[in-house]
């Protein structure tokens, strides 16, 4: 049997690596719950955040946690013109359409990552990523605690967004209804096109997370693709602050399937929690509505 | 009728007179005649009934283990079992219906995602069916012209499977389903048989191309067999056919195995050449290649749409 001490330390880590995955879902759950749009280009989304960081980072030689800003703005700028271009046209057509097109371009970047950069394995070195952090009987790494802060720093300041701002209002009135949101004078357009790019800008500060958390290829999109679909569908679409307990909670419940079952459960257990959540329950743990 | 008569006519001269055929190109109808199998088989479930799948991994998986099983333990024959395979496949599809079918329009897609990731690391890490590693095939390596047959019997079972289908009462029935499932749960269609009816027989075509496959490697494992390519491979080359349409699979495969042969030093150019025509054509050819070409004959004809090819 393991000691309470592994237990607790390692339920801790679940709990505040979750809590940081929620960052990398948000951008997935808003353009859902506000444009109706499955995203499938978001884990190459991340991809390209993470090597945006990794870059900068080897460019600049600045922390990561400062370039991120800067990471922000250029996956959310780059996000801009998909919407417009690809996107866009294509809503006539119904909601088929455009979740194809996000499906080929993310094979499409993914692929020219691979050209690129190659398909190895990086990830971006921090100053903390070694320090252990020992609170009482728990010891997690420093680095799993900060980026924790980062993320939930940026869902709030994004749900603040959502309901103290006039893009926030017009935001809310389009996800529950973009016809009579249009005729009371919302611009839903410029909604939708705003609320990909925020949604790419959340990919591109959790992606950069993941880079500094984890190690990524071009390839590691499609799973965490996967991992952020369950955190949206336990946390209900488009609702932000339920994607940051829906992370938590996916974050603890593979750490306890670690332990119980076995390492390899980790991602298996979450596709179960997702397909049996959608199910049961597809509307979230939660009774928030959309955004 | 008529196109798929001509289609598996051309397959069949091959295997009357093998001697034409290098064995590459011999390789090469092979996996065309695979491919058209599973396009078709996607195609009767998303073009035809609404339901568009990105798990068709799971199901390729499922009926290569299947076969690979059977195989090692039983004396059962190659042919009997590419069947049980198939039968695997349609028993799973009745198994996660309850779960999928919950899910409608853009859900389904997600959840059978999902399903597939979730076969492939079940795969890994249960403890029965060799893990990572795979499965060795305990039987003789099939000579390329025995392939070649048990691929063109597929591919004929298939044709005649979806012609049927197309001109059968289930055809309009699927077709409502498609177009308004709440309309024809309204007039009396019993929505949930008619998805169930076609995500079995669907699954069963492609578990038994995933079990003719794993006869082919003679060696299976869980990343190549619910390898996310597959249900990639899949929806693509329906989509660059045309979804929906009796003949898009068919010219779809062709065109993605020609492209994947004439690129094949250049994996990733190739995927992603694949991945930029998929954007080009849903944007300007929606009913794909095969639409393309029936609005162009429609216009030189002076008549406004391709109707004809619906």
């Amino acid at each position: 049997m393991l000691g309470l001490e592994i237990i607790a330390s390692s339920v801790t880590s679940g709990f505040l690596l979750g809590g940081t995955l929620a960052l990398t879902a948000l951008g997935l759950s808003i353009v859902l719950g506000v444009m109706r749009l499955i995203n499938l280009a978001h884990g190459i989304f991340l991809i390209a955040g993470a090597y945006a960081g990794f870059f900068l980072q080897q460019v600049t030689g600045l922390d990561p946690f400062v370039t991120v800003v800067v990471v922000a703005a250029v996956v959310g700028a780059a996000a801009l013109p998909v919407q417009r271009y690809l996107l866009e046209p294509l809503a006539k057509y119904g909601a088929e359409a455009p979740m194809m097109t996000t499906f080929g371009l993310a094979i499409v970047l993914e692929n020219l990552f691979l050209l690129k950069f190659s398909a190895d394995t990086r990830s971006i070195e921090t100053s903390e990523a070694a320090v252990p952090l020992q609170l009482g009987p728990i010891s997690v790494p420093l680095i799993y605690l900060i980026c924790f802060a980062v993320s939930v720093c940026v869902i709030l300041l994004v749900h603040l967004i959502v309901v103290r701002t006039s893009f926030g209002r017009d935001l809310r009135a389009s996800a529950v209804d973009p016809g009579a949101a249009a005729v009371v004078g919302v611009d839903v357009r410029r909604v939708h096109t705003l609320t990909f790019a925020l949604g790419g800008a959340c990919a591109g500060v959790g992606g950069t997370l993941i880079g500094i958390l984890f190690s990524f290829t071009p390839a590691s999109g499609a799973n965490y693709l996967l991992t952020d679909f369950t955190i949206v569908v336990l946390g209900g679409m488009g609702n932000i602050l339920g994607t940051l307990i829906g992370g938590i909670v996916l974050g603890v419940l593979q750490s306890v399937a670690g332990i119980v079952l076995g390492d390899g459960y980790r991602d298996l257990i979450g596709l179960v929690v997702f397909l049996a959540m959608l199910a049961v329950r597809p509307r979230g743990l939660f009774k928030g509505h959309a955004a | 009728m008529l196109g798929a008569l001509v289609i598996a006519g051309v397959f069949a001269v091959g295997a009357l007179f093998p001697h034409l055929l290098s064995d590459y190109a011999m390789q090469i109808g092979f996996r065309t005649m695979l491919y058209i199998v599973l396009g078709e088989a996607w195609n009767l479930l998303a073009g035809y009934c609404g339901l568009v799948s990105l798990g068709s991994a799971s199901f390729v998986g499922i009926g290569a283990y299947v076969l690979v099983g059977l195989l090692n333990t039983t004396p059962m024959p190659i042919g009997l079992a590419v069947v049980v395979g198939g039968g695997g496949g349609a028993v799973l599809a009745a198994l996660v219906s309850p779960a999928v079918f919950r899910m409608r329009g853009l859900y389904f897609t997600v959840g059978t995602l999902a399903l597939g990731e979730a076969m492939r690391l079940m795969m890994v890490n249960a403890p029965w069916f060799g893990g990572a590693t795979g499965l060795f095939l305990h039987v003789d390596w099939p000579s390329s012209y025995a392939l070649y047959l048990y691929g063109l019997v597929l591919l004929l079972v298939t044709e005649f499977v979806l012609s049927v289908a197309a001109h059968s009462r289930l055809s309009i029935l699927m077709r409502a389903v498609r177009d308004d499932e709440d309309a024809a749960a309204q007039v009396g269609v019993r929505t949930f048989r008619v998805k169930l009816f076609t995500f079995m027989v669907a699954s069963f075509l492609m578990s038994a191309a995933g079990a003719l496959q794993a006869y082919k490697l003679s060696a299976i494992e869980p990343y190549g067999m619910f390898g996310l390519q597959w249900s990639v491979d899949v929806l693509a080359m329906v989509i660059i056919g045309g979804m929906g349409l009796r003949y898009g699979p068919i010219f779809g495969a062709i065109l993605v195995i020609a492209l994947g042969e004439l690129l094949a030093d250049y994996p990733e150019l190739h995927i992603a050449i694949t991945g930029i025509i998929l954007i080009v054509l849903v944007r300007f050819a929606p009913k794909g290649l095969v639409g393309l070409a029936g609005q162009a004959r429609a216009w030189f004809a002076g008549r406004s749409s391709g109707a004809g090819l619906a």
